[in-house]
């Protein structure tokens, strides 16, 4: 076993700390075995969708979701990602056992807009941005966290845009997008954001 | 004082107040600022508690959404609270996030684990306190919030809370002197001008002042009240005193007067009574003197009568015819019974004015019988008259022993007389509880009832007419106060025709085994008399001649183991030897044998005294002298004396000078001793003594004590103060009646004491021969 055991450990932040600390500890012991720390430095570092995986979780936390929403009748706390999966089993892991809004959380993989209509968080793939406007345009109102890393997603419509800023990955928000969905974002959130936008869609 | 006392009352009124006000402000102002820190502390650690909770809430996002930057914003809003030294967010596995330091270059502490099931932690140390506390955001723990503050607001409250408890405390304790100044008006002034009063009182007994009274009211009007109220009752009985004083005074006044009149009654009646008692001290001043006088006055021709017959009888000048010798025999027998008259009324008026002293001592009876009997022996031999003796040998008395000897003989004496040739005359003693009774018993004629009572009055003689019989008549009278000066009961039992009994008791005493060497005999120094070694395994025999012996003069040493007397002859070297033959383990022959062997002892005369009837044997066995049992003291006495004598001394004239006023006693003296060999020279008086001797010192010297101008214990103190003559022998012959300090003096300064009362002459030669023996030796 390698250092790269830590692939199916997606939350660097959320995991808790027993676990997280057993892990450093095994991790160490195997560096120290290995006699190269500085590969176990490297190989710590999250990768990419671990850390927006963690983040898309992390949203949930920050958001109130309207009482009439079809998601707020359900039992379950949805995440869904709609269009081909970047995230693999690292979603899974990362989502696997959490609870939201006194819910607990179950991930969905969608192959229709339609079908998002009781998701809660949707995030919503690349490959998908040619039919963005007719997804967005379904899910208007529905009451969903609208996410994806696709370029202009909050111009078009999207409530959360991941971006990188040098190496690191942060998100956008377009607060106009979230109230018309009937979303109320947390002052905590908005204070991390990259940017926050307050003007509805445009290019329409 | 009455500064003193002032300061003494309101200072410390003023202390008292300063110090209970001082006390309680201190306390509590300890006990407010001790609960204000302790409280204050805690809302210290309130607010750090919540403002960490603050900072984690607000960093949550920037935490879930790894915005360190976003988190430090929100740290660097400390900077508004200035006791926040440094506060960090770490995340919940231990890294650091974000830190705010306020002094820039410090470094973040690590962060201390957190005990689990628990939110928040803090303590307090090196004056900082450090609140640690884990943030829970959806249920999870998100973050821990680190806030570090100084108490640096806590030391300025304090500070402050100090100055004010100053400025309290002053205020406080300048209220305190006020207000004792207001009570040292109201309290200490009365009190101390009491206290002024009271001194006045006791230094000057001035009971006329008062108290001034105090405005306050309460127990100190009270008191001054009462103190002015006792003054004024001292004032009125000191008054009542006073009166009362003058009074007695003139009473004692009175009484001293009437005093003064008797004292001076009284002391005219002592001086009158001490007149008579002068008069009567004078008086006997003048019997005593009368009686010495009156002893040595007719003792001195006394002595010649005697002396000079008694040289008459021997014939030495002349003989004489027998009328010549008769009448020559009648003046002698005259001048002894009228010396031993003499003698008897002196002893007579000494013991009834009470000077005769009794030397009392332990006293063993049957010596003394022993001595008694062999002294009246010859006396009764002339009467053909048979005397025994019987008491139990360990029979002691109280008694002086030469009083003891003088009753026996007085009786002895008499009974011998008034018994006829042929009869029997018995002494015994017993015990009888705490008193020894002495019985002289004859088998004479017996004394009729109607005489018996007045035989011990002094001149009564029995059978007045009978003239074969001799006598002062004052014998019985003598013996009975002698008796009881002794504190016993002289008595009488007779029957006519079947003989008298004459009893005395005297108080017994226990018996002394430590065997005393009598030399009482005659009363004189022994240091430079013969030893004589008496050897005899028989106790009662030994003391017998010990006693004889020591009568005599002698030094005596016993020796009762005969196996032990060589060597002790030896050691001794004495003038003579006594030896028993009879004895065991050594007999005398064996002794003696031995005594003549021995080069050491070859040489000492050997005196056998023995029942045994061998003088030839003896004298083959080379014995000087042999006597026979029982033992005549004369003969023993003579005997030791020649052997004595008869030891080697070189012939030198020895001159003795004799100083004697009495032209008679004189002559008499240088007869006696010129016929013994010595020469002789004389002075009349003191003052020719003096110059004798001072011209030529004579080897010894006869002195009487009663001389014209210079006396005899004048010269005596002159010559022993004197180193040429400190060693110069000295006897005394005095016919003077001595008292005992008179006689200790002579023993100690001269040596040989002589009494012309006493039968003299031959103990003189024979002391005299002692120490100087004469050139040519004639038979005595």
């Amino acid at each position: 076993m390698k250092c790269g055991g830590y692939s199916d450990s997606a939350s660097f932040l959320e995991k808790n700390r027993v676990g997280r600390l057993r892990h450093l500890r095994v991790a160490g012991a195997v560096c120290a075995l290995l006699a190269a720390p500085n590969l176990c430095a490297q190989q710590s570092r999250p990768s990419e969708y671990q850390v927006k995986a963690t983040y898309l979780y992390n949203f949930g936390k920050f958001v109130k979701w309207p009482a009439t929403a079809p998601a707020g009748k359900s039992d379950s706390f949805a995440v869904c990602v709609l269009g081909q999966d970047p995230f693999g089993p690292i979603l899974d892991a990362t989502l696997a056992g959490e609870a939201l809004d006194g819910k607990p959380v179950v991930l969905r993989r969608i192959p229709r807009p339609q079908d998002a209509m009781d998701c809660r968080i949707l995030f919503i793939s690349a490959t998908e941005e040619k039919h963005l406007k007719e997804i967005l345009t379904t899910l208007d109102e529905a009451g969903v966290l609208t996410v994806s890393d696709m370029p202009d997603f909050t111009r078009r419509g999207g409530i959360i845009q991941f971006i990188f800023e040098g190496e690191k990955i942060r998100f956008e928000i377009n607060l106009a997008n979230a109230e018309s969905a009937k979303l109320v974002l947390s002052s905590e959130l908005l204070k991390v954001a990259a940017s926050v936008r307050k003007n509805g869609r445009s290019g329409d | 004082m009455r500064k003193s006392q002032d300061h003494s009352i309101s200072r410390k009124l003023t202390w008292m107040n300063m110090l209970v006000s001082g006390a309680a402000l201190l306390l509590a102002c300890a006990a407010f600022i001790a609960y204000d820190k302790l409280t204050f502390r805690e809302t210290m650690v309130r607010n750090l508690s919540t403002q960490a909770q603050i900072i984690g809430s607000n960093s949550v996002s920037a935490l879930l959404f790894n915005d360190p930057q976003q988190a430090e914003n929100t740290l660097s809003a400390l900077m508004a609270a200035h006791n926040i030294l440094s506060a960090a967010i770490y995340t919940p596995d231990g890294r650091l996030f974000a830190s705010y330091l306020r002094d820039p270059g410090g470094q973040m502490p690590a962060l201390p684990s957190m005990p689990s099931g628990q939110t928040e932690i803090h303590w307090l140390r090196n004056g900082e306190i450090v609140v640690v506390r884990s943030i829970v955001f959806h249920e999870k723990p998100t973050a821990t919030v680190y806030i570090r503050s100084d108490v640096e607001e806590l030391n300025q409250r304090l500070k402050r809370y100090a100055g004010i408890a100053g400025v309290v405390l002053s205020v406080c304790l300048g209220a305190a002197l006020l207000v004792s100044s207001l009570f040292r008006k109201a309290v200490a002034q009365p009190i101390v001008q009491l206290a002024e009063v009271a001194g006045i009182v006791s230094r000057d007994k001035n009971y006329s002042v008062r108290a001034a009274p105090t405005r306050s009211g309460g127990e100190l009007a009270i008191l001054i009240d009462a103190f002015n109220e006792m003054l004024g009752q001292i004032q009125q009985s000191e008054g009542a005193l006073r009166k009362a004083h003058d009074g007695l005074e003139q009473r004692v006044q009175e009484r001293t007067a009437e005093l003064e009149a008797a004292k001076k009654e009284v002391e005219a009646f002592s001086y009158s009574i001490l007149r008579a008692k002068d008069e009567l001290e004078r008086a006997s001043k003048f019997k005593d003197q009368f009686l010495s006088t009156m002893s040595h006055e007719l003792r001195t021709p006394l002595n010649a009568v005697l002396g000079f017959s008694e040289l008459l009888t021997e014939e030495r000048y002349g003989s004489l015819n027998d009328r010549q010798q008769r009448y020559v025999k009648h003046i002698h027998t005259g001048g002894k019974h009228l010396l031993t008259l003499i003698n008897d009324i002196l002893d007579l008026s000494r013991i009834e004015a009470g000077r005769l002293q009794l030397t009392i001592a332990t006293v063993p009876v049957p010596l003394c019988f022993a001595e008694v009997l062999d002294a009246m022996r010859p006396l009764a031999g002339r009467k053909f008259q048979t005397l025994s003796q019987q008491a139990g040998s360990r029979l002691n008395v109280r008694a002086d022993a030469t009083r003891f000897k003088q009753v026996l003989m007085n009786l002895i004496g008499n009974a011998i007389k008034f018994t006829p040739e042929g009869g029997r005359i018995g002494l015994a003693a017993r015990q009888i509880g705490e008193l020894v009774r002495v019985e002289v018993r004859d088998s004479g004629p017996g004394i009729p009832a109607e005489e018996q009572d007045r035989i011990f009055e002094a001149f009564y003689r029995l059978g007045e007419t009978e003239k074969s019989v001799e006598g002062t008549g004052l014998g019985l009278t003598i013996t009975r106060r002698l008796v009881e000066l002794h504190g016993g009961q002289l008595g009488l039992e007779s029957q006519l025709g079947s003989g008298s009994c004459f009893y005395f008791t005297l108080p017994s005493a226990e018996a002394v085994e430590t065997q005393e060497v009598r030399k009482s005999g005659v009363e004189l120094k022994t240091g430079e008399s013969a030893r004589i070694l008496v050897v005899e395994d028989d106790g009662v025999a030994a003391q017998l001649l010990q006693s004889h012996l020591a009568s005599a003069g002698y030094d005596v040493v016993l020796c009762s183991q005969p196996q032990s007397a060589l060597e002790m002859a030896a050691e001794l070297q004495p003038s003579a030897v006594t030896m028993d033959i009879v004895m065991r383990p050594v007999n005398g022959w064996e002794l003696l044998s031995a005594f003549k062997i021995d080069p050491r002892t070859a040489k000492i005369p050997v005196i056998l005294v023995t029942i045994l009837d061998q003088p030839t044997t003896g004298a083959m066995l080379g014995a000087d002298e042999y006597i026979m049992k029982p033992v005549n003291k004369a003969t023993l006495l003579a005997a030791v004396e020649r052997c004595v004598n008869h030891r080697g001394r070189i012939g030198r004239t020895p001159s003795i000078l004799v100083v004697e006023d009495d032209i008679p006693t004189r002559e008499l003296i240088a007869e006696l001793l010129s016929r013994h060999g010595y020469v002789v020279s004389s002075a009349v008086d003191g003052e020719e003594a003096r110059a004798q001797v001072a011209a030529s010192l004579p080897e010894l010297v006869i002195l009487d004590l009663i001389l014209p101008a210079v006396g005899g214990f004048e010269l005596l103190a002159e010559w022993r103060g004197n180193s040429r003559t400190a060693d110069l022998p000295v006897f005394v012959l005095t016919s003077k009646d001595l008292t005992p300090e008179e006689k200790d003096y002579i023993r100690t300064h001269a040596g040989v004491l002589f009494q012309k009362q006493e039968p003299w002459q031959e103990a003189l030669l024979r002391q005299l021969q002692r120490i100087l023996p004469p050139v040519v030796s004639e038979t005595s």
